[in-house]
């Protein structure tokens, strides 16, 4: 698998090296986190005893439209393995915008804790579209931190389901543009446990002890414990997360669970060092193609929705590009392609007939198109406070981290 | 003439040091995602820090002795053959014990990571023979880490022993002999302690940054091998507790400097090679 005859320690590559085929979020752990610790050194501390000014939210779409096409570069900031081959390109072509594509985005959190600063400062991140998940976007959104997008620059968010479009977090999807949606659930190999896995319960059985991970983010690792143990993703309280915390914990000592992972339990899965992992449906769906053997479940308790969105931080240097970058990107035949190749859940409304045109087997698809009792069972995270964000990562972290 | 170094040193070490100090020291308050640090002389955050922690300070520290020892141990005779024994190839061999780092660190991590997999050869070989028990593993358990650790240190031990033995004048070693030393006793009594400072040097690059390291108890540890490193990353970079990682990161400095100090004092040496 790993091809050892490439240098660089670029995560982007790093997490092409580290898995034999091509999906986003993969490399959440440790490499990221040394790429990042390497690039933050003296100035991130430095930065961290600096005083911060607070900014009130205000919407700064300033200057009025002139309605004049876009021009310029585009500089987006996306996860690793998060886009089609040739997108970019064609968007060029198309737009006559240029585009540095950048991806650079490996950590909701700790992408947060590398820009905060300049972001603080109103000082440009070197990025004007990135796609965090959606509860970072929000946070940044509360911060003040990001552009409205336009309507009228944007005409195809027409074509947003509506149950996203109308979302109470955001809507009209003003600030927030969906990019994929995603099922965080169980992805387990049969062969291996001999028998199907249906609920969290099956995660502690000791036959698969040392065989078992969970997901290092709060939301996506906590979520469908706190739904198997009674509690409710949209209601979550501190004694909820706490009581799901120390389940993880007494399962952690009792040497359940190998590793909390990002994206990399793939890797692990796929090389038989997981039997049954949390695990995200798009992930899934690309390691099936090479073992069928795999299987995807939402545990009957529920599992989670993730969303990750497009956003434009008020630090941009080309609103206009951006705006049309999500346009093209809400183009039904666009996005399919973006669809084909992520494999996960679109944002857009009637993709259908768009994905049946790239290969009929998408559309069918339960990962991609999944039916309604999967729906039924999927939960989405309530917008958190601030204090209920650093309270429940504390929590969790303090399993996850030691 | 040294004013660039001094600069260097100032703007590299002594700020960024006095900020992680101050940091340390400070308590958090104002909002949560930008939180303020007021400077309090709040030294609770290191009482909190090694209290909470001690387990995975108490690792690191096991983790990186053993790796020390075990990289000495390899090391030692692989620079004697190197330094005395290698005639011509000399240069061939030096250059084969460098070749590794030719590939970056990361993904000579990760092809441990392949090599050691559950379902790889090395685990089957070793379950045939019965080495391993039928469920066991290697991959995500503390030799695996530990193993990682030496791997990838292996060359900061071999390069200064290889130095220093290389120094030590052949005719020493041929006085013991017109003496009627035998060659353990020539070993013990002279290269041995000629190449002390090689000894030393190499144990101190590579506990240090062993001490510190996290990516290999990130990908060839378990849940079970987290290191003091990874606990600082999470705080800094998850949590965003940046007095209590500042304080495990002075605390994790502390230790390393009283290890070093201690050391240097054992063997009786205060030069480095």
């Amino acid at each position: 698998m790993a091809s050892s005859n490439n240098y660089g320690i670029d995560p982007a590559l790093v997490s092409r090296l580290a898995t034999n085929r091509t999906n986003r979020r993969r490399f959440l752990g440790g490499g990221a986190a040394a790429a990042a610790a390497f690039a933050l050194g003296p100035a991130f501390l430095a930065a961290c005893g600096s005083s911060t000014t607070t900014s009130s939210p205000t919407s700064s779409s300033a200057a009025p439209d002139d309605g004049k096409p876009a021009t310029g570069t585009l500089r987006i900031s996306n996860w690793p393995l998060y886009m089609a081959d040739g997108f970019v390109a064609a968007f060029q072509t198309a737009s006559k915008l240029t585009v540095d594509y950048k991806e650079d985005f490996n950590d909701n959190e700790q992408w947060f804790a590398k820009n905060k600063d300049p972001l603080s400062r109103k000082q440009d991140i070197g990025a004007d579209l990135v796609v965090p998940t959606q509860f970072m976007a929000l946070r940044l959104k509360e911060l003040g931190w990001l552009n409205e997008i336009s309507d009228t620059r944007v005409p195809n968010k027409k074509n947003l389901r509506p149950d996203l479009l109308n979302d109470k977090s955001d809507p009209g999807r003003k600030y927030t543009a969906p990019y994929m949606s995603g099922m965080v659930g169980l992805a387990y190999n049969k062969a291996a446990t001999g028998r199907p896995i249906t609920k969290i319960d099956d995660l502690w059985d000791p036959k698969f002890k040392g065989k078992v991970s969970l997901l290092s983010d709060m939301q996506d690792g906590l979520g469908m414990i706190m739904q198997s143990q009674g509690n409710n993703v949209a209601e979550p309280t501190m004694d909820g997360v706490q009581k799901a915390v120390d389940l993880v914990k007494e399962q952690k000592d009792r040497g359940q669970i190998r590793r909390f992972t990002g994206n990399d339990y793939a890797d692990d899965l796929a090389a038989g060092n997981l039997i049954v992992a949390q695990a995200y449906s798009g992930d899934v769906v690309q390691l099936q193609a090479d073992n069928p053997d795999l299987d995807f479940v939402i545990p009957e308790s529920g599992g989670d929705w993730f969303i990750d969105t497009q956003t434009i931080p008020y630090t941009t240097q080309n609103q206009h590009a951006a705006e049309a970058w999500i346009d093209y990107v809400y183009d039904r035949p666009n996005y399919a392609k973006l669809v084909a190749f992520t494999q996960y859940v679109p944002v857009l409304s009637d993709m259908t007939d768009e994905l049946n045109k790239i290969d009929p087997k998408l559309a069918t698809n339960p990962l991609i198109n999944p039916p309604k009792e999967s729906q039924d069972r999927l939960h989405t995270w309530a917008a958190l406070t601030d204090e209920q964000t650093q309270q429940f990562n504390a929590a969790y972290a303090a399993v996850t981290g030691g | 003439m040294i004013f660039p170094a001094l600069a260097y040193l100032a703007i590299f070490f002594v700020v960024p040091f006095w900020s992680l100090f101050k940091t340390s020291l400070s308590t958090m308050g104002g909002s949560i995602f930008l939180p303020q640090l007021t400077f309090a002389w709040d030294f609770s955050n290191y009482g909190h820090a090694l209290v909470t922690y001690q387990d995975q300070i108490l690792r690191s520290l096991l983790y990186a002795f053993t790796a020390t020892v075990v990289s000495l141990l390899i090391s030692y005779p692989l620079a004697y053959v190197i330094a005395f024994k290698s005639g011509r190839y000399k240069n061939l061999l030096l250059g084969l014990v460098v070749l590794p780092f030719f590939v970056t660190f990361l993904v000579r991590t990760l092809a441990w990571k392949t090599i050691l997999a559950d379902d790889g050869i090395v685990v089957h070989t070793l379950s045939a023979v019965g080495v391993l028990p039928p469920d066991g593993r290697l991959l995500s358990t503390s030799w695996a880490v530990i193993g990682g650790l030496i791997y990838n240190s292996m060359t900061f031990m071999i390069l200064p022993l290889f130095v220093s033995l290389e120094k030590i004048d052949p005719r020493l070693l041929e006085a013991s002999k017109d003496l009627y030393s035998s060659s353990f006793r020539a070993f013990r009594k002279v290269i041995f302690p000629l190449s002390i400072p090689g000894v030393l040097a190499g144990s101190l690059l590579v506990f240090i940054p062993a001490m510190g390291d996290f990516i290999n108890a990130d990908y060839l540890g378990s849940t079970q091998t987290t290191m003091i490193g990874n606990v600082i990353q999470k705080q800094f970079l998850i949590v965003k507790d940046y007095p209590g990682a500042a304080a495990l990161s002075f605390l994790l400095m502390a230790m390393i400097l009283a290890g070093v100090l201690s050391y240097t004092r054992a063997l009786g040496t205060e030069d480095l090679v």
